[in-house]
């Protein structure tokens, strides 16, 4: 029997290495959000009347169209990230769009309705300025651009380039925009600050100067902030300083001239109604940053307008005429930074449940009357959720809606649905259902700087009703170190009143500590650079406590500038006293990323059970923390990357390994026992893992508890590495929550996929010759390369763009890894490393099982009967 | 690093020959450090074209990139399924068409300071190994990707034939059928068979099935209700 459970067991391991999605399984648990950032460019295609399409080019290098009736994207192409994808331009003609690339680099067209690409070609670099669309006769056929020491027309049917000529007077004339009447002639305008505009006219056919022209403008400093060109031929600009507006007709005139604001209230108006108009129909209504308007002839010749909104806090929102909001896109979501799961809050009746543990006893009697009736409220609750299941059940499918608002939100049996809070760089929250990835709350924080970092912190979670869940935001300014909090309920995004203390020093660290005050939420402990400590809530309950426990805390400080990392203790006053520190000096190598393990990482098996039954042992170090460094010198030669494992309490240098020839961006995970990095291998130019795990070895030293001062033995080291066949964008393990659960890695790769490769495959006890004793422990023979088999990819084609991080959370089944991925878009799903083994399957055969149940139970009346009968007729023999 | 060590020496010569016949005498060096020192040299274009037999450009074209070392250079395929990624300088890299839907196959680019092209499989493990491959490259899917599991269905045969029905119905038949062939009660008989049972299992100290099942032996009438319950524990078991 028990061989048997053991084969049962194996083929439960071998079938958790192949674990993959269900073609059926598809959107059922998981679902993709795709944006596409910050609004740069936008244009309205109408060559054709029935279009559906408006074209963006996004700041986070995007180029894509989206459906104006619903917001989807049609099609959307992600280019690099970084200067040299950054757009430029965007003109549309017809079916073409026209890009220009990586500041003048290189020029795109696009076949807009299919989504494909035209050409490509590339520029003589220079400083790009403008571009435009070079007519003839009404026949579009060229594209002017114009860099900062030249212009050049190319064709619009293929990009070979028409001419290039050099502009006169680059020292002088700062050129800035290029402008086409559609008679064959090119008007470049350049302006030297507070003198005059410079236009030069060039000839389209062969690039010949015709005219040149200077305008008197004392005023103007840039054309491209202050003007534009209007209609045939008319520069209008608009000098904000004498309140007057400026026009000049560029085929005739050589004077501007002034019109004073008020004469041109026709247009204020018009844009005030627009204004007042959005005001009316939004209620989240920050400040507009731009608005792309298409106005058009309806049929009955009246005008009717179309308007897109790009808002201070990246929601883009499109307007139909009646000031009617076809959809919003949350685009601030294209760039979230941190987020955390939450738990859901308990559902009423269940509240009220747990809340007769929180009273104080009074009596025996009252508190089985207490239970009696809350079963009572219970059972009720139950009979009412049957009676809605049968009520829902007769009704087409249709017709049931299932929507999550925020005030029917509740846990589900097995905690699978959590609140899923994302901060993102723009400084918006947001509140997302992980079940069906709708929006709950969004909440937008005004005062955030451009380069802030974040980091959030769940200070009390659901668990502990009345008092509400409480999460901090904490928000620094890279530069100045000053960071402020900001304190807020996760299920609602309100804020919250507790005031969170003013920091007014910058601050180095922060972390919570496991400790409570009287309304159970966790400290949080900021230091300053005067290395001075402040915790949050600071209440007399919690300062009681941080001097009884102070003895007890450490933390670390890392200065990757100067190369140093330290650690200090707490003391009983809240100063702190240096008890360590490494220094690794930043002329040959510099510090790239510390990680530590997650604190809410629980690890099942303190050992591995060996071929031979012996116990080997991990080392299981909560404090343990691995530095990695990266060579300063970038010579394939001579590069290299370092790996250092440091107990942060001691400072006690674990174990250090350096990978010659190497070099990043190192990306690593740290849990349990092992520490898993990948690096970039110069000499064979690929990418390689590599994986150190540690073990006590074949005794624990203390087994009832770990302590960092007191473990006299260094631990075992074991370290293998393994060729993998991509690059990748992050890495992250998966979590569950009792550890039971064997590991999967998760990892982002470039072409969107996220591989679910387990940790078996990463082992570095993976023998080279496959022994009597490894086949007994599951042990796969090592092979050099990792495969990459899309049977594990998590997110089958939903490809997630340039994955940022991933963040997994535990849910209530111990199978179940809630996982989402983030970046350009981002995803949710479920994992299941070693399948559901705790749950029926969603295919589970209940047909069968009860047909056989019958035909056993049947199998035995029958032979009942039967035995009856011979018996009977035994006793008459 | 990983299995170099065991190139035979064969392969080395293999490899000095083609070193020799095609000229890359910067083959080995160059490429990594010309990325890093030399940022305003020499840049390549990198073409070629991705074929999806049976599909028609326009249905799958905007969904794919071309990924040069990762997301290092990017490039975009033309209407027609050609592309061509600008902007690269002299160095060695993998070049792999991607969309989720079709599966294409990676290509290494090697291209010399001169701007030489050529293209070879990529083997990661024997990383100077050269086979070469069409320039410009011409890369066609292998199929569509398969991103899912089969489930499994359920018939009579694979019931039948599943190890554990046959694990049980086996010892089953050999309870039924046995006493009736030999004679359990016969010591010198058992003793044979706990032998040949032994043999069959190599670990002693694991508990076995085969002390159960002589423990059965010597009683047949409890052998039916054993064999009911172990096949009640497997659903049980399964749902845990």
């Amino acid at each position: 029997m028990a061989k048997l459970i053991l084969l049962w067991l194996k083929c439960v391991i071998f079938w958790a290495t192949i674990e993959a999605v269900f073609e059926d399984q598809v959107g059922k648990f998981d679902w993709r959000q795709q944006y596409v950032g910050k609004v740069r460019f936008s244009h309205f295609d109408t060559h054709v009347q029935s279009s559906k399409k408006v074209l963006v080019a996004t700041e986070r290098n995007v180029f894509a169209a989206l459906n104006t009736r619903t917001g989807e994207l049609f099609w959307r192409h992600v280019d690099k990230s970084g200067s040299e994808g950054n757009i430029d331009a965007l003109l549309q003609h017809g079916q073409d769009a026209v890009l220009m690339v990586g500041n003048g680099r290189l020029l795109r067209s696009w076949e807009i309705s299919v989504g494909g690409l035209n050409w490509e070609v590339v520029l003589d670099s220079g400083s790009f300025q403008s571009a435009c669309l070079v007519g003839q006769q009404d026949m579009v056929k060229h594209v002017a651009v114009l860099k900062k020491t030249a212009i050049s027309v190319h064709y619009l049917s293929n990009g070979h380039q028409k001419w290039i000529e050099n502009l006169p007077e680059t020292e002088t004339v700062d050129y800035q925009a290029v402008y086409s009447d559609g008679n064959g002639e090119v008007y470049v305008l350049g302006v030297v600050p507070h003198s005059h505009i410079a236009i030069v006219v060039y000839s389209l056919e062969d690039g010949e100067i015709i005219k040149q022209m200077s305008v008197e403008a004392p005023w103007l400093s840039n054309i491209q902030a202050s003007c534009v060109v209007v209609g045939q031929g008319m520069l209008t600009c608009v000098d904000s300083a004498a309140m007057s507006f400026y026009m000049l007709d560029l085929r005739l005139q050589l004077q501007m001239t002034q019109v004073p604001l008020q004469a041109y209230s026709v247009n204020l108006f018009s844009a005030e109604t627009g204004r007042r108009l959005l005001d009316t129909t939004l209620i989240d209504f920050y400040s507009v940053f731009q608005l792309y308007v298409q106005a058009f002839l309806k049929k009955d010749d009246s005008v009717g307008y179309r308007a897109m909104v790009q808002t201070e806090d990246h929601t883009l929102t499109f307007i139909q005429q009646p000031g009617r909001v076809m959809w919003t896109r949350e685009e601030a979501l294209s760039d979230v930074v941190t987020m955390e799961m939450v738990d859901l809050p308990l559902t009423g009746t269940q509240a009220e449940l747990e809340g007769e543990f929180g009273k104080k006893a009074d009596g025996l009697m009252s508190m089985v009357m207490k239970r009696l009736s809350s079963q009572l409220i219970l059972l009720q609750a139950w009979i009412a959720h049957l009676w809605k299941l049968f009520y829902d059940a007769r009704k087409p499918r249709s017709q049931v809606k299932n929507d999550i608002t925020i005030e029917n939100l509740s846990r589900d049996e097995f905690n699978l649905q959590k609140m899923m809070v994302m901060v993102t760089a723009s400084g918006k929250l947001f509140g997302i259902d992980s079940k069906t990835g709708g929006i709950l709350w969004r909440h937008y924080l005004d005062n955030v700087p451009p380069n802030a970092a974040f980091k959030l912190m769940v200070q009390r979670t659901t668990a502990h009703f009345p008092h509400p869940p409480q999460c901090t935001l904490l928000i620094k300014d890279k530069d100045t170190g000053l960071a402020t909090l900001h304190v807020f309920n996760p299920i609602f995004g309100k804020k919250s009143h507790v005031t969170p203390p003013a920091l007014p020093q910058p601050v180095l660290q922060s972390l919570m500590l496991p400790l409570m005050d009287q309304d159970y939420a966790k400290v949080l402990l900021l230091i300053d650079d005067h290395y001075k400590v402040s915790a949050f809530p600071s209440t007399k309950n919690v300062l009681q406590q941080l001097q009884e426990m102070a003895a007890s805390i450490f933390f670390y400080l890392v200065d990757s500038s100067q190369g140093r990392l330290s650690g200090y203790r707490l003391r009983t006053d809240l100063s702190t006293e240096q008890i360590w520190e490494v220094v690794i000096p930043p002329e040959v190598q510099r510090i790239v990323s510390v990680k530590g393990k997650r604190p809410n990482e629980h690890v099942h098996s303190q050992g591995r059970v060996m071929g031979d039954r012996s116990v080997l042992y991990k080392y299981l170090n909560p404090n343990l923390l691995a530095v990695v460094t990266e060579s300063t010198d970038l010579h394939q030669e001579r590069s290299f990357i370092g790996i250092l494992l440091i107990d942060g309490v001691t400072g006690r240098i674990i174990h250090e390994a350096v990978q010659r020839k190497a070099r990043g961006p190192v990306h690593v995970v740290h849990s349990e026992n092992w520490v898993v990095y990948e690096y970039w291998s110069t000499k064979s130019r690929r990418n390689e893992f590599s994986v150190i795990e540690l073990y006590e070895g074949m005794e624990l030293y203390n087994s009832t508890v770990f302590s960092s001062l007191d473990r006299p033995h260094a631990p075992q080291v074991l370290q293998q590495s393994y060729i993998f066949p991509s690059s990748i964008s992050t890495m992250e393990a998966t979590l569950t929550e009792k550890g039971i659960t064997s590991r999967h890695l998760l990892i982002g790769l470039p072409s969107g996929g996220i591989l679910s490769l387990p940790k078996m495959f990463l082992d570095p006890r993976r023998p080279e010759i496959v022994s009597e004793q490894s086949r007994e422990e599951n042990l796969i023979p090592y092979a050099p390369e990792l495969l990459i088999r899309t049977e594990w990819f998590i997110n089958y084609n939903q490809t997630v763009s340039r994955v940022r991080g991933i963040y997994t959370a535990p849910s209530g089944l111990e199978s179940t890894c809630l996982v989402v991925a983030y970046g350009l878009d981002i995803y949710q799903t479920r994992v299941y490393p070693s399948k559901q083994f705790d749950v029926l399957k969603d295919d589970y055969d209940y047909m069968l099982i009860s047909s056989v149940l019958f035909a056993l139970f049947f199998a035995t009346m029958i032979s009942k009967r039967l035995a009856e009968v011979k018996l009977l007729n035994r006793a008459w023999r | 690093m990983l299995q170099r060590d065991r190139i035979p020496l064969q392969l080395i010569f293999l490899q000095v020959a083609l070193v020799v016949t095609w000229c890359f005498t910067d083959m080995e060096t160059g490429p990594g450090a010309s990325v890093s020192t030399q940022p305003n040299g020499d840049r390549f274009k990198i073409e070629g074209r991705a074929i999806v037999p049976g599909i028609k450009t326009q249905d799958w074209v905007s969904t794919a990139r071309v990924l040069v070392e990762g997301e290092e250079y990017v490039g975009f395929l033309r209407t027609d399924g050609s592309f061509a990624v600008n902007d690269v300088p002299s160095g060695s890299y993998v070049v792999e068409v991607v969309t989720p839907t079709y599966r294409f196959e990676a290509v290494r680019v090697d291209i010399t300071t001169k701007g030489k092209m050529r293209a070879r499989l990529v083997n990661y493990i024997k990383t100077s190994e050269v086979i070469r491959q069409p320039y410009p490259l011409q890369i066609r899917a292998s199929g569509p990707h398969s991103y899912f599991m089969k489930r499994e269905t359920w018939g009579w045969t694979d019931f039948l034939m599943n190890p554990m029905v046959m694990m049980m119905v086996l010892p089953l038949l050999i309870i039924v059928l046995l006493p009736k062939v030999v004679n359990t009660n016969d010591p010198e008989m058992r003793k044979e068979m706990e032998q040949s049972m032994n043999m069959l299992n190599p670990n002693p100290e694991l508990p076995d099935v085969s002390e159960l099942m002589t423990k059965l032996f010597s009683g047949s009438k409890g052998s039916s209700k054993a064999g009911s319950s172990s096949k009640g524990t497997r659903p049980a078991a399964k749902r845990r």
